[in-house]
């Protein structure tokens, strides 16, 4: 052989090793995409193709006025000044949700115009606005 | 005047960097260190200037300086004395001062202790290169004493949510655990490069291990603790990037730990050490990375200055490239391996290791991967803590028992005697004592909870075992106490996200409802003017089964910044806490929306955290005496 035996030996617990990491590293990369959570501006999901099943994310600004309240369940209506989306939502409305601030949402689509709301995302502060929900606007405020 | 003075400290403190590195590698291409002296008084030099320059920053902050920028945009004169000192810390540019400053801190007091005069050399060399980046990096991007002209008359004050005394004294705690690591890092390059990396290495690394290690415990408690009681949630870990960035080092270094630990015992792993010792400080740059780059949103991304992200980013990149090399280059000597068997401590801990890295990794994926492919292909996602439960609870159940037996075996094979004895008497015991908590949660059904409990009990038995038959309590002592703390912390974890309970509901003065076991009523509202906020108090009465609670959570409204925040009001007997958040709602004028939360044995999370923290600070006390002898 054109190996020595240490060579040999080496060589087999380098590709025991190689193995090993590459299950791994494919068990943590299947799981990572089962459970990730995906961020979609109205616009995005106005050109889906189809209506994802699973959770996402909805970011935007809150259209003023559009706040209704009916028992306990809350319809809004999240814009990035471009495609609109109604938002339906049970449950309580944290301190920093005010209408024509940006606010980021969590749940399911119904179809491409209802969303259902299960979280209503918390902020650090009222200035701040998350860099998904920035990035859309500017660049609607760019093509306007 | 004193920003001048803090400036000019910074300046020479560069400069006299500079000379101590010039003449380091003068005396290292001469190969000889006779001359420690001046390297010794540089070294010296540096961390009193920086200490100065520190102070001055912090009197800037006290005195509402505003002619500083730093102070101008995170104090202001109402604040109470406390927040305006921890305001010095509270930015960017402070904690960047305090960064550098825990990193000479270390080379100083190292300085002083009994190691070889050339392993002291080559350590307190390569620290010293890294105080120059990052007083480079302080100086070029982030200077704490920049000024304004003219003085503005006030300041636009501290982010309100910071206003904490907790908040305080977390960002010393975990900058020296993550600072900290550094010490660990030159002196194993020191090591390294000297060819000194062997048993003698281990001795002294130990202590410079366990220490910033316990610190940063103590840093990570602090933290959730703050998240537990302020963000008023209820829950005390999100998996949000921030805290995966100082779980990240920590998991390295509890690997670090174990594997030093056969390196001092056996002589054996010196290359794995040598690489925990690298891998760990990259962990904690990286942790810097992501939570001062703002490529994160966080309270603790405080500028969004791209270049500062790309300056770490680099910095990073260089110092990984470099430390491998010098790591390939010389690698430690090869490892003196005896007579063989799978029962040994050494194995075990290696096993465990292989765990610690494997759960790292996890933490590392999950928090890394959002940010490439939002860099890669501009999609934005967020990895929930799902993923981070599935993929990690297995493993940990096989950990754990891991960590049950290790200790209880010899860390030779022939040494059979306390391996037999203690399966015989710990196996029925613990079996025992798991059937009944499988009996008792049986109710729930969830066979990941009674795994966790199974396991967690399972380790805290052997531990109790192990302690009743120690021989050598107080050499163990610290071993023992942080391994109970962290059977209580899983066991406690998992109590507490299976038998939390919550109500949310929207209540108006005189209202009574009942969901659940629970009546909650409302009894008043009251308010209250202070210094720089005004607050709303709520007074509630939680009534179960068991006890009648009354509890007056709050908001805050906060002067400057404008700002609104819940303060929450928690109650607990040290078995529950009782828990009540409250909320405002701009569309609801009336009525007040309240969260009410039921969390089992969350002083016991805290206590444990502790524990773990409390059995460091033993052994590196421990390791000081015994070195005086």
């Amino acid at each position: 052989m054109i190996f020595s035996k240490s060579t040999k030996t080496r060589l087999k617990i380098f590709s025991l090793i190689v193995i090993a990491a590459s299950i791994i590293l494919f068990f943590i990369y299947n799981n990572l995409q089962k459970n990730v959570v995906y961020f979609y501006a109205p616009q995005d999901i106005k050109n889906l193709t189809d209506t994802p099943s699973n959770k996402i994310r909805l970011g935007g600004l809150v259209k003023e006025g559009s706040l209704k309240k009916n028992n306990n369940t809350y319809v809004f209506i999240v814009t990035d000044l471009k495609d609109e989306i109604f938002v339906e939502y049970r449950g309580l409305l944290p301190n920093l949700f005010v209408e024509g601030k940006s606010a980021v949402v969590e749940g399911v689509l119904k179809d491409k115009k209802y969303f259902i709301a299960s979280t209503i995302l918390a902020k650090h502060d009222e200035n701040y606005m998350p860099p998904e929900v920035a990035n859309s606007l500017k660049k609607n405020k760019l093509n306007k | 005047m004193a920003g001048y003075i803090g400036n000019l400290a910074l300046f020479f403190s560069l400069i006299f960097n500079g000379f101590l590195i010039f003449s380091a590698i003068k005396e290292i291409r001469s190969n000889n260190f006779n001359n420690f002296k001046i390297i010794n008084f540089c070294n010296n030099s540096i961390f009193f200037l920086l200490l100065i320059s520190f102070l001055t920053l912090i009197y800037c902050f006290t005195v509402s300086d505003f002619s500083n920028v730093a102070v101008y945009q995170n104090s202001h004169t109402t604040k109470p004395l406390i927040y305006k000192i921890s305001g010095a810390w509270g930015n960017h540019e402070g904690s960047m001062v305090l960064f550098i400053l825990i990193l000479s801190l270390f080379s100083f007091v190292f300085a002083r202790t009994k190691v070889s005069e050339k392993l002291k050399f080559y350590t307190v060399f390569f620290q010293s290169i890294l105080i120059l980046i990052f007083l480079i990096f302080l100086i070029l991007t982030s200077n704490p004493f920049d000024q304004i002209d003219p003085k503005p008359l006030q300041g636009l004050g501290l982010n309100p949510i910071l206003q904490d005394p907790l908040l305080v004294i977390h960002p010393p705690f975990l900058y020296f655990g993550y600072v900290g690591f550094s010490l660990v890092f030159s002196f194993a390059l020191a090591g390294l490069v000297t060819n000194n990396f062997d048993k003698s290495w281990s001795k002294v690394a130990n202590f410079w291990i366990i220490l910033p290690w316990s610190l940063l415990t103590i840093g990570i408690g602090l933290g959730s603790f703050w998240a537990y009681y302020e963000l008023g949630w209820g829950g005390y870990w999100f998996w949000d990037p921030v805290e995966n960035a100082s779980l990240m080092p920590w998991l390295a270094a509890t690997a670090l730990i174990h594997s030093n630990i056969v390196t001092l015992k056996k002589d054996k792993l010196h290359s794995w050490t040598a690489l925990l010792s690298i891998f760990t400080f990259i962990m904690s740059l990286l942790g810097t990375f992501l939570v001062r780059s703002g490529v994160l949103n966080s309270v603790h991304a405080f500028a969004n200055d791209p270049y500062r992200g790309v300056y770490i980013l680099s910095t990073i990149l260089l110092i990984t490239f470099f430390s491998l090399a010098i790591f390939i280059i010389k690698k430690p000597k090869k490892s003196l391996y005896g007579k063989y068997s799978f029962f040994q401590r050494d194995n075990f801990i290696l096993i465990n290791n292989c765990f610690l890295i494997f759960f790292l990794s996890v933490v590392l994926v999950g928090t890394v991967y959002p940010i490439i492919l939002d860099a890669i292909s501009g999609k934005s996602i967020s990895v929930g803590p799902i993923y981070y439960h599935t993929i990690l609870a297995p493993f940990l159940f096989v950990f754990l028992f891991f960590m049950s037996h290790g200790p209880l075996l010899s860390w030779n094979k022939e040494d059979k005697f306390l391996q037999i004895k203690n399966f015989k008497i710990f196996f029925p015991i613990s079996i025992v004592i798991s059937l009944v908590i499988i009996f008792w949660f049986f109710d729930y059904k969830d066979i990941i909870l009674i795994l966790g409990l199974l396991f967690s009990v399972y380790l805290i038995v052997s531990i109790i075992f192990d302690w009743i038959t120690q021989k050598k309590l107080s050499f163990n002592f610290g071993r023992l106490i942080s391994h109970l703390g962290f059977g209580t912390l899983i066991f406690a974890i998992f109590i507490n996200a299976y038998l939390s309970k919550e109500i949310n509901a929207a209540m108006k003065v005189g209202d009574e409802i009942k969901i659940q076991e629970f009546i909650i009523k409302f009894k008043s509202i009251n308010k209250i003017k202070k210094e720089n906020y005004e607050e709303v108090f709520g007074n509630f009465l939680v009534t179960n089964k068991e006890k009648q609670v009354e509890l007056t959570p709050s908001i805050r409204k906060y002067d400057r910044p404008v700002q609104f925040t819940s303060e929450t009001s928690i109650k607990t007997n040290f078995i529950v806490d009782y828990y009540f958040a409250i909320n405002l709602s701009e569309f609801e004028k009336e009525k007040i929306m309240v969260r009410f939360y039921y969390k089992p044995l969350m002083f016991w999370i805290w206590l444990s955290i502790l524990l773990i923290a409390f059995g460091g600070i033993y052994q590196t006390f421990r390791l000081r005496n015994e070195k005086q002898i």
